[in-house]
C-alpha cells in the first residue's frame, strides 16, 4: 500500500546508496572485530577473528542463512513473506536422515528425497496462497507449525540421525580448492537467484506483483504462477540448506534451523529490500547476510555471550526499518505543513 | 445462528470432541486433573483476548511469548525478594504495557509492518532475558498460589480469566471503543474519515495486549514453586492458533471473543485427547499446525464463495 511512493528517480539514488552504506558498515564491523576479536595465544600464534580459519568459519556458519535469505528475497519482493523456511529446513534434514538410515538409500538419493520434500513443502505454501488467495503471513505461520511438528513426529521426539559417511560430512567441514566446500554451492545459488531477479522477466514480474498485485494481473502477468515459483524455490533451497546444515553438524535433529527465518528476513530487510515488496536487490541481501554473520561470529570470537548476537540482530533490524521509513515520514510531514492537510496520513499497514 | 456460523461450527467441533472423550476416555473428566488443565489454559485465554483485539484491528503480535517470559521472570524476582503479590501484579502489568507500547509506537507511529517489528522484538527480549538469567530458575516459594491454598488459587485464576473474557466480549459489542477496533480492522481509511483515529486505536490495542500479557505472566508464575525464564516459548503460536481457529479473520474486522474461547478449548483438548486415545504425543504440534491451516482454508473458501 505504501509502496507507491518508492518508485521515483530520487528514491533510486537513495536505494543505491543504501547498499553502499551497508558495505561501509560491513567493513567497519570487520575492522572493529579484527582488533577486538583477534589475540595471540601462549606460543605467539594469532588466534581469533583475524585468522583465515575464522573467516572461513564465518562463511560456513552463514551458508545456511545465506541460502534462506537469497530465496526469501524474491518472496519479499512480491510483497509476501515465508515464515516456514526454518521449519522446512528442519523437516527436510529429518527426512534426509530417515531415508538414509532407516530407508537404507544411498546418500545421493536421500538428498534428492530431501530436496523433493522441500519442493513439496513450498508447493503447499504456494497452492494455499495462490488458489485460495490467503495471506502468505498466516499460511506460512500455519506451515511453520506443521512442518516443525512433522519433523518432531518423524524423529519420534528427540531421535537424532548421526554416523553419516565421512565423504558427506566433508561437505560441511572440509575445503575444496582452498575454500570451504559449501561455498561453491552458495555461490551457484546466489548467481542463479541474482540472474533470476535482475536479468529475467521473472524478476520484473516479482517487483510488479509487489508494487500492485491487481495491476500486475490486469497487465496480463501470470501472477499465480510467478508467486508459486517464488515459494517452491524457497522450499527447495531451504531443503538444500537443511542438507548442508546436517553435513556441517554431522547430525540431523528435529529442531534444526529453529529461528532461522528471523535471520533470513533480517538479512533481506537489512540488504535494502522493502518489506512491503516492490524494491530490493540480491546483492543487497548478500551484504545483509555478511553484516549479520560478521556481527554474531565476531561477538562470540570477542568472548561475548552467545545471546548478545541475537539481541543486536533484533535491534539492528528495528533500527534499519526505522531508518528506512523516517526520511519519508519527515518529508511527508514537511509537505503536509506547506500544502495543508491535503495529503492523507498513512494508516498502519496490514501484517 | 447463520451470522455466527463460523463460531458455532467451532463450538460444534468442541462438543463432538468432548462427547468422544466422554465415551472413549471418561477419565478425562476426573475433577483434579481437569481443574489443573483449566488452570493451565487460563493465562493463554487472557492473552488470546488481547490478541483477538490486535488481529481484529488487522495487526499481529508474535512477541507475546517473550513479553510473557520477561514479565514472569521480573515478577518472580520481586516475589522472591518478599514483595507482596498485590504490589507485584501491577508492576508486571505495567511492564507488559510498556513492551506493548514499544511495539505499538513502531507499528502505529512509524507505519512499520507488525509481523516484522514483533519478530524483531520477540528475539531481542528473549535473548536479552537469557543473557541476564542464563536460564536459572527463580524460587518464589511461599508466594505460590498468591499464598492461598492450591484449590482456592486455581479457582481464582480461572475466575479472573473468565471475568476478563466476559468483560472484553461485552465491551467489544457494546462500547464505542470496541466498535472502533472493528472499524479500524475492516477499513482504516473509512474509519479515519468517520472521525476515528486508526493509529491511536492500533497503538492502544498493542498496549492493552501487553498489559494482559503481564497479568497472564503472573497468573502462570504463581502456579509452581519456581519461575522458569524459558516459559512462554512458542506461546505466541498457541495464542494465534486459538484466535484464528476461533473465527477471527486474519485480514481484520471480523470475529468475537466467544469463538476464541471455543477455539482455545478445542486446541487445549487435543493434547490430553491424544494421550487418552493412545496416539503418540509428538504428533501434537503437527496436528495443531494442520488445524490452523484447516481454519484458514475454511475462511478462504468462504471468502471465495462470497466474492462470486
Amino acid at each position: 500500500m505504501s509502496a507507491s511512493t518508492h518508485q521515483s528517480g530520487g528514491a533510486k539514488a537513495v536505494f543505491r546508496s543504501h547498499e553502499f552504506i551497508l558495505f561501509v558498515v560491513l567493513v567497519a564491523e570487520w575492522i572493529f572485530f579484527y582488533f577486538a576479536g583477534t589475540s595471540k595465544n601462549y606460543s605467539g600464534a594469532t588466534v581469533g577473528f583475524g585468522t583465515l580459519d575464522a573467516q572461513f568459519d564465518i562463511m560456513r556458519h552463514s551458508c545456511e542463512i545465506g541460502l534462506l535469505a537469497l530465496v526469501m528475497t524474491p518472496v519479499i519482493l512480491t510483497g509476501g513473506i515465508d515464515l516456514s523456511v526454518g521449519s522446512v529446513l528442519g523437516f527436510s534434514a529429518i527426512v534426509f536422515g530417515k531415508l538414509w538410515r532407516d530407508g537404507h538409500l544411498p546418500i545421493d538419493i536421500a538428498m534428492l528425497g530431501a530436496l523433493a520434500t522441500g519442493a513439496l513443502a513450498g508447493g503447499l505454501n504456494a497452492s494455499l496462497i495462490t488458489w485460495l488467495r490467503l495471506p502468505p503471513l498466516i499460511v506460512t505461520l500455519g506451515t511453520y507449525s506443521l512442518f516443525r511438528g512433522l519433523a518432531e513426529a518423524v524423529a519420534h521426539d528427540g531421535d537424532t540421525f548421526t554416523n553419516f559417511p565421512a565423504s558427506f560430512i566433508n561437505l560441511g567441514n572440509e575445503r575444496w580448492l582452498g575454500v570451504p566446500e559449501q561455498l561453491p554451492i552458495l555461490a551457484v545459488v546466489a548467481i542463479a537467484v541474482w540472474l533470476l531477479v535482475h536479468r529475467t522477466t521473472f524478476g520484473r514480474s516479482f517487483r510488479a506483483i509487489g508494487f500492485a498485485p491487481e495491476g500486475a494481473r490486469y497487465a496480463g502477468l501470470p501472477v499465480e504462477r510467478r508467486l508459486a515459483l517464488a515459494y517452491v524455490l524457497a522450499g527447495t533451497v531451504a531443503a538444500l540448506a537443511g542438507i548442508i546444515y546436517t553435513a556441517r553438524l554431522g547430525q540431523a535433529k528435529a529442531d534444526d534451523g529453529t529461528g532461522y527465518e528471523l535471520f533470513a528476513i533480517t538479512a533481506v530487510v537489512l540488504g535494502g529490500t522493502s518489506i512491503f515488496g516492490g524494491t530490493g536487490s540480491v546483492h543487497g541481501t548478500l551484504l545483509g547476510v555478511a553484516a549479520v554473520a560478521v556481527l554474531t561470529d565476531g561477538l562470540s570470537l570477542a568472548h561475548w555471550p552467545r545471546e548478545a548476537g541475537g539481541v543486536l540482530t533484533g535491534l539492528l533490524l528495528i533500527l534499519t526499518l526505522t531508518a528506512s521509513v523516517l526520511p519519508k515520514m519527515l518529508s511527508n510531514r514537511r509537505s503536509h505543513r506547506q500544502t495543508g492537510p491535503s495529503t492523507p496520513q498513512p494508516s498502519p499497514p496490514s501484517p | 445462528m447463520k451470522r455466527h456460523f463460523r463460531e458455532w461450527s467451532v463450538a460444534g467441533a468442541l462438543g463432538v470432541m468432548l462427547i468422544a472423550l466422554a465415551i472413549f476416555a471418561p477419565r478425562f473428566y476426573e475433577g483434579q486433573p481437569m481443574l489443573s488443565r483449566l488452570t493451565d489454559t487460563a493465562p493463554t485465554l487472557v492473552i488470546a483476548c488481547g490478541m483477538a483485539l490486535v488481529i481484529i484491528s488487522r495487526q499481529i503480535d508474535i512477541s507475546v511469548g517473550s513479553q510473557f517470559a520477561i514479565c514472569g521472570a521480573c515478577g518472580g524476582m520481586l516475589l522472591a525478594h518478599g514483595w507482596p503479590a498485590a504490589a507485584v501484579i501491577p508492576v508486571s502489568i505495567a511492564l507488559g504495557a510498556l513492551f506493548g507500547a514499544f511495539n505499538g509506537a513502531l507499528i502505529a507511529g512509524l507505519g512499520l509492518p507488525s509481523i516484522v517489528v514483533t519478530l524483531a522484538t520477540m528475539v531481542t527480549w528473549r535473548e536479552a532475558l537469557r543473557w541476564r538469567t542464563q536460564g536459572e530458575l527463580i524460587n518464589i516459594g511461599p508466594a505460590q498460589w498468591f499464598g492461598l491454598s492450591q484449590k482456592v488459587g486455581q479457582w481464582t485464576i480461572i475466575g479472573t480469566a473468565l471475568v476478563i473474557l466476559a468483560a472484553i466480549a461485552w465491551a467489544m459489542k457494546r462500547l464505542a471503543a470496541g466498535r472502533f477496533v472493528y472499524a479500524v480492522g475492516a477499513d482504516a481509511e473509512a474509519a479515519r474519515l468517520a472521525g476515528i483515529r486508526p493509529r491511536l486505536v492500533t497503538f492502544l490495542t498493542f498496549v492493552f495486549l501487553g498489559a494482559l500479557t503481564g497479568l497472564a505472566a503472573m497468573m502462570f508464575s504463581v502456579q509452581s514453586l519456581q519461575v522458569d525464564p524459558n516459559a512462554g516459548n512458542g506461546l505466541e503460536l498457541r495464542v494465534i492458533a486459538a484466535v484464528v481457529v476461533g473465527g477471527v479473520s486474519i485480514s481484520g474486522g471480523r470475529g468475537n471473543l466467544w469463538g476464541v474461547l471455543a477455539g482455545l478449548l478445542l486446541l487445549a483438548c487435543i493434547s490430553p485427547a491424544l494421550t487418552y486415545l493412545g496416539v503418540e504425543a509428538y504428533w501434537e504440534k503437527a496436528i495443531q499446525g494442520a488445524i490452523i491451516l484447516l481454519a484458514v482454508v475454511a475462511d478462504g473458501l468462504r471468502n471465495r464463495k462470497a466474492q462470486r
